[in-house]
Formats: C-alpha cells, sequence, structure tokens
C-alpha cells in the first residue's frame, strides 16, 4: 500500500482528499500544519507528499525545501497541492524544483489518476499532470 | 450587524476569523495564533482601533488598524464568505477610518492585492488613491547556482544593530509600512553588512534570518550602479546563508535595486497594490 503525506490546513479539504485517496487504496497520513508535516515526513516512509503551499505557521514553498533536504525522501515525488492562480502555481512548482502541482479545488474522478501517475514519475521530472 | 473592537476578541478567535476570510483568497495567507501575534507586535496592530463585525455570536468580517506616529495603516480586512455583498466590508473600513481620526491620524495606508478588483474598487470608493506597485518575490535556496563570478569583488563590513538601524532611519524613499524603521527595530536578529565596489560603488544590505528563511531584506545604494551593488550584497547575503529560503516583500516596482535581485534568481510571485488616503 503507497503512503502519502498530506500537509494541509484546511479540514475540509483533508476530508475530501483522505476519502477519494482511501478509497483507491492509498494510505493517507494527514498534517494540518507545516510543522507536523515535517515531522510526520520524518518519522514516516511516504510514497508522495502532498503540500498546501499557504500553511499557517510555515509556508509550504519553505517546507518544501525542508522536505527536500531529508535522505529518506530522495527521489520521493513532492507536489503542491494549491489554490494559488495557475500561472504562480506552475511557476513556484517549477522554480522550487517540485515534482508537478495540483490546483485547487480537485477534480475528484481526475485526482487520483494524476497521484499515480506522479506516483510513477521520478523527482527529476518536474511537469503538471 | 455590530461592530465591535477587536480587543474584545481572543487572539484565537480572530486568528479563526481572519483564516475563514481567506479561505477563498486570490493568495492564500493562513496564520496561526503565534503569527497573527507577531504580525501585531511587528506591524503596531491596535486592537483597540481594529474592528469585528458580527450579528449574535457569528462573525461576519474583521480589518485591523496599525498606528504609527501621524499615521495608520489598514490591514486584513476580510468577510467571511457567507457574508459577503452585504456591505460589511464598507462598514468595516468606515469604523477603520474613524478610528483613525479619534486617533488624529490624517495619513491611512493599506495595500490590497494586485487583480483583486472588488476590494480595489471598495478602497477607492472610499476616497483611497493607488500610489505603486510592490513586489513580493521569492529566491529557493537552491538558486546557488545564480550566484554569479562578480565582475568586482566587493569589501564586506559587517555593521552592529545601532548602525544598521541609522542607515535604514536615512533610506531616501518612503518604504512601505511592512519596511518601515519602526518594524525592524523590533526584530532581534537584524543584521547588516556594508558592500564597497573597486570602482566606487556602495550600499549596504539588513536582513532577519531564522533556520528556515532570510526575510526582510533591503538593499540601499549609496552610490554608483544600483545593479551591481544589489548582487555584489545579495551574493555575500546567500553565501552565507545557502539553505535559508528568501522572502522578499513589498519591493516597489520601479525599484531600480529589482534588476539586481532577479539576478541572484529571486522571482516575481505576485504584486500588491499600495493605497493612501490623506485627510486635510
Amino acid at each position: 500500500m503507497k503512503t502519502i503525506i498530506y500537509i494541509e490546513d484546511s479540514r475540509a479539504n483533508r476530508i475530501l482528499v483522505d476519502r477519494v485517496l482511501e478509497s483507491e487504496g492509498y494510505r493517507i497520513l494527514q498534517a494540518p500544519d507545516g510543522e507536523t508535516g515535517i515531522r510526520l515526513a520524518m518519522s514516516e516512509s511516504a510514497d508522495l507528499i502532498l503540500v498546501d503551499l499557504g500553511l499557517p505557521d510555515i509556508d509550504g514553498q519553505t517546507v518544501v525545501t525542508l522536505l527536500q533536504r531529508m535522505p529518506n525522501l530522495q527521489n520521493k515525488p513532492i507536489v503542491a497541492l494549491t489554490a494559488w492562480p495557475a500561472d504562480t502555481a506552475f511557476q513556484l512548482a517549477e522554480r522550487y524544483g517540485l515534482a508537478g502541482c495540483i490546483l485547487k479545488p480537485i477534480e475528484v474522478k481526475r485526482f487520483p489518476l494524476q497521484i499515480a501517475a506522479y506516483l510513477k514519475e521520478t523527482t527529476t521530472s518536474k511537469k503538471s499532470i | 450587524m455590530d461592530l465591535i473592537r477587536a480587543n474584545r476578541f481572543t487572539l484565537e478567535q480572530l486568528t479563526e476569523a481572519y483564516n475563514e476570510t481567506r479561505n477563498d483568497y486570490i493568495v492564500p495567507m493562513p496564520m496561526n495564533v503565534a503569527r497573527f501575534r507577531e504580525y501585531i507586535y511587528l506591524y503596531d496592530i491596535d486592537l483597540s482601533a481594529s474592528w469585528v463585525a458580527t450579528r449574535g455570536d457569528i462573525i461576519y468580517g474583521l480589518g485591523m488598524l496599525g498606528i504609527r506616529s501621524g499615521r495608520a495603516w489598514i490591514s486584513r480586512v476580510g468577510v467571511l464568505p457567507w457574508g459577503r455583498r452585504q456591505g460589511i466590508g464598507r462598514s468595516i473600513i468606515n469604523k477603520l477610518l474613524d478610528s483613525a481620526g479619534e486617533n488624529s491620524l490624517d495619513t491611512i495606508y493599506l495595500e490590497v492585492i494586485a487583480g483583486n478588483e472588488p476590494a480595489s474598487q471598495l478602497f477607492l470608493t472610499s476616497g483611497f488613491q493607488r500610489t505603486r506597485e510592490l513586489i513580493v518575490a521569492r529566491r529557493p535556496p537552491h538558486s546557488n547556482h545564480n550566484l554569479m563570478e562578480l565582475e568586482e569583488k566587493p569589501q564586506i563590513r559587517e555593521l552592529n544593530r545601532d548602525q544598521t538601524l541609522s542607515l535604514l532611519e536615512q533610506r531616501t524613499g518612503r518604504p512601505n509600512w511592512l519596511n518601515e524603521t519602526d518594524t525592524f527595530r523590533k526584530l532581534s536578529d537584524l543584521r547588516g553588512f556594508s558592500v564597497q565596489l573597486p570602482g566606487g560603488s556602495q550600499g549596504w544590505i539588513c536582513y532577519e534570518v531564522t533556520f528556515l528563511q532570510v526575510t526582510r531584506t533591503i538593499v540601499e545604494v549609496l552610490e554608483g550602479d544600483p545593479v551591481k551593488v544589489t548582487r555584489a550584497a545579495l551574493c555575500a547575503l546567500h553565501e552565507r546563508h545557502p539553505a535559508q529560503d528568501a522572502v522578499l516583500e513589498n519591493l516597489p516596482g520601479a525599484d531600480p535595486n529589482w534588476i539586481g535581485f532577479s539576478d541572484i534568481g529571486y522571482f516575481e510571485v505576485f504584486r500588491r497594490t499600495e493605497m493612501v488616503k490623506v485627510n486635510s
């Protein structure tokens, strides 16, 4: 079973993503803020990390820079899940070396396909799916 | 609808309400209580002059007022999604302007995210005028490849806190509220150094550094080529702090130093429009 860490402050978004992905057989670990997400990423073996770029304690981009330094996350895709305008979101994803970016609100039918595609990609392949 | 002074609410209530107003905002900027407390402290938010719109026990919106010598700053104005299009935002603005008047503050600043037309119209029809655009930019730490070989090796001289604050006071342009010297006085770890290039160009830089970020960067060019001085100062800064993510807030869009920032790997994320209302 693939494990996904989802760092997101909105409870409603966490519930939605949890329901959509758990029904597809993923194990979802939720973090409501950046610090919790970083702790989870250090203690758990994740196959993919989803990060909201607007977090209440540490902003999402900075969280990403810390996650990218963790040895256990090398070659694991880190994907932004964000409400930023599309142009800005894709620019941030590219500049920060993310595997890609998914815009909110998620499309429930398409979302599991996007996640599956990122899990097949390597972190060196930066594209939006 | 009642308007109640914000100091009647807990920071937890204000933070939660603020985050609710920003749920669907053009630029997501949630805060936790610690960040909200720091925001109030750094930017001189006066909660007794700030207002919360309520109906019964439900918060519908809020707005904060910062107060510094002779001037005010409106910030964090927002209405929760279920309270919009009912005139609540305008009522909050009017109350904040009343508070500024009661404190004999004739000059009131604010910023709005560029492109947020409903908010811009609200402020323009409340008597505000656009002054300038401000750049919010970032630089990821792995942008080290952008640290170029400088044409002229700079001479660097460390500045102590008093020297840095003195230089901040002597800036020629008007800084935005976030970057006023009053903000920097409150930083516990304010750092700075001067830069002198062999060709005669010179300036200084100050900033705050944390475990994760370099923030509040100001580059002031005293003489010579602004781009060369900015590049030299930023190269030295990021060589010192290669692992930190960098955030640059509210650099005026017309600032000639911006080219130096972008040469070193900074990129624009969004812009704010600064506005002012001056009561005669």
